[in-house]
């Protein structure tokens, strides 16, 4: 049976998609500084997002054929799908390192090279220096291309195999071996690629300040969006009258993916935090202290939409299995995980354009309450004056300085966001609708359609 | 301890004919006294109108009783009873209570389930359970009638008719 997307969702997801495109617009001619540093934020925040969520289905899917997995399989088309769309990923990454190459947009610190190349400099940045190795226009611009092209060659591999499996039927199980090779090729290639890409899409935001665990942090935190949306995508195509053999089962098994991955992501959350409050270490304490200071809504925000509300309404097995609660849940966290990559990456592009603001004037001190903030960060990661003073508060401290669509998401940050959402949504329904929804020939199917949890 | 019974009980061979002969027993209304199988089956529970395990319920109030426990306790106890100042931490340094509370929930959830499940099972150190074949541990799928509560020439012909190996009296 096959799925067609019809012309009601197709306008709808058009709609979004041109909301999310008017919103890029206006975010663009909006701005006044000059680097369109909100437009690239925002351009950035999504593409890595959803991009992300894309890898995320791959990983999942290719996770399960390796540990031979089976309740699945009934669905599978679903995350075929989704993984996918990380051929737009790279894309629109692709785009965003153009821009990091070519200098049309200035997210990062380390892009600017007068901060590293003159050791008499005074303003010579010797942490940057040492980090230029890696985090460089050069390695930006070639690892994004490399781990999304190595990715999307693998998914596209694996999808084209489980197709021809379906057209021409098991074979034995020769489709399924093959499969399960490129399964196993993937999962290192994603493992690596995925830490070294998170390293500089969006901790390399914060150019000063690292942690080790901050790839899983962000992994996690993508890996609980995917099951949001494959559980929202799944209720969709149910609704139409698609997957009759996806169950209450499957939902459960999402459902209890959704409540795990949500704990593990509060625990790496938790890690993150607890380790660097408790050192108290300057240069590492400055990343929560802004956060906590400059952005409390979205900061314990997003503790208690992505752990306590999952956590508490999905601990009980009946609100796993009945779908008001599951859609509820999915949908908010979705949300949630959304504005906890806002928070990763937007304090630092703040403090960038400030800086940059900065030299634009020839003079720090010109730029007023702008140039503090950035200058008192600034100061602190470089340690100059010393672990005290960040615990204190830097130098802005008591007058926090609100900037829209920074300090908290604007209608067009949300606008985007719509629109992307709406640009993934319309290109897994449109490659859903070429293809027969649940594959006949799977060595798991029948496992699959009778799943019991 | 418990009274005596005398039981009936026929021993299949398969999972698939236990289940089958099950529903028959519930539709022909014969009183089942219990079942035993060698590894949980899939679909019995409802089939036998076993009702949902309350232990879960159990778990999180101990659970909670855990949470507080820890958290009342290291506050009281870094506040009121020995203030000390670690690592130039606040007297209520409530990020490193943290780890300890989730270790004594978990703790509390754990400890209090056993306990609830051996008291409520009548199991413990020095409890003989009386067991109706030692073959349902193995390869054997039993169905239990208490004699007291059904008809017996019924639920031999029962028995036979839905293909049960073996059909055994007992009193335990």
């Amino acid at each position: 049976m096959s799925y067609d997307i019809t012309s009601k969702t197709r306008v709808t997801l058009l709609g979004g998609m041109a909301i999310g495109i008017l919103c890029l617009a206006l975010s663009w001619f909006g701005d006044d500084t000059g680097m369109h540093t909100r437009f690239w934020s925002n351009f950035l925040h999504n593409s890595v997002y959803f991009t992300g969520i894309a890898l995320m289905a791959c990983f999942f899917m290719t996770a399960s054929i390796t540990a031979w997995a089976g309740w699945y399989v009934v669905f599978k088309r679903v995350w075929e799908s989704m993984s996918m769309f990380m051929i737009v990923g790279l894309v629109l990454m692709g785009i965003m390192a153009l821009s990091v190459y070519l200098d049309w947009s200035h997210l990062y610190h380390w892009q600017d090279l007068s901060l590293i190349n003159d050791p008499s400099s005074p303003e010579y940045d010797p942490i940057l220096a040492g980090k230029a190795g890696f985090l460089n226009k050069n390695f930006y611009l070639f690892g994004t291309f490399a781990m999304i092209g190595a990715w999307v060659f693998i998914a596209s591999k694996i999808r084209s195999l489980s197709l021809a499996e379906e057209k021409n039927g098991a074979d034995g199980f020769n489709y399924h071996y093959r499969v399960r090779w490129w399964a196993a090729a993937f999962l290192p290639i994603f493992g690596f690629g995925m830490a070294a890409m998170v390293w500089q899409w969006i901790m390399s935001v914060d150019a000063h300040w690292y942690s080790t665990l901050f790839a899983w942090y962000c992994g996690a935190s993508w890996f609980v969006a995917m099951i949001c949306l494959t559980i929202m995508i799944l209720l969709f195509l149910k609704s139409q009258g698609h997957f009759k053999n996806v169950s209450t089962e499957h939902f459960h098994d999402l459902g209890k993916f959704l409540f795990a991955i949500s704990i593990f992501w509060t625990y790496l959350w938790f890690s993150q935090f607890m380790l660097i409050w408790y050192a108290n270490v300057g240069e590492e304490t400055v990343y929560f202290h802004e956060r906590m200071h400059d952005y409390p809504v979205l900061f314990y925000g997003n503790l208690i939409v992505n752990f306590l509300l999952p956590f508490f309404v999905l601990m009980r097995n009946d609100t796993k299995r009945k779908m008001g609660s599951l859609a509820f849940t999915a949908g908010i966290v979705f949300v949630g995980h959304w504005v906890d990559f806002f928070l990763m990456l937007k304090p630092g592009i703040l403090h960038t354009a400030h800086a940059m603001a900065g030299h634009g004037h020839g003079d720090h001190g010109d730029s007023h309450g702008h140039g503090d903030a950035a200058h008192g960060a600034h100061d602190a990661g470089h340690g100059a004056h010393g672990a005290a003073e960040v615990v204190l508060g830097p130098a802005h401290h008591g007058e926090t300085i609100f900037e829209l669509g920074y300090t908290l998401p604007g209608f067009l940050e949300i606008g985007t966001m719509v629109g992307f959402l709406c640009l993934f949504l319309f290109f897994v329904l449109n490659s859903l609708s070429s293809v027969s929804l649940q594959s006949s020939s799977d060595p798991y199917i029948e496992e699959s359609v009778h799943h019991h949890t | 301890m418990a009274k005596h019974k005398d039981i009936i009980y026929g021993l299949y061979n398969d999972e698939e004919d236990l289940l089958r002969a099950v529903k028959q027993a519930k539709a022909d209304h014969l009183e089942i006294m219990d079942v035993y199988t060698p590894f949980p089956i899939h679909g019995l529970d409802p089939i036998l109108g076993l009702s949902e395990s309350r232990l879960h319920i159990a778990g999180f109030i101990y659970g909670s009783i855990g949470t507080l426990t820890a958290f009342l306790g290291m506050s009281w106890i870094f506040t009121k009873d020995w203030p000390q100042i670690y690592g130039g931490k606040p007297h209520w340094p409530v990020p490193a209570f943290i780890p300890i509370t989730f270790e004594l929930t978990v703790l509390f959830a754990a400890i209090g389930m056993v306990v609830t499940f051996y008291v409520v099972n009548g199991l413990g150190p020095g409890v003989v359970n009386p067991t109706i074949d030692l073959r349902i541990t193995d390869d054997k799928f039993c169905i239990c009638f208490d004699k007291s509560e059904v008809d017996a020439s019924a639920v031999e012909s029962f028995l036979r008719s839905s293909g049960a190996a073996e059909i055994n009296s007992k009193t335990i």
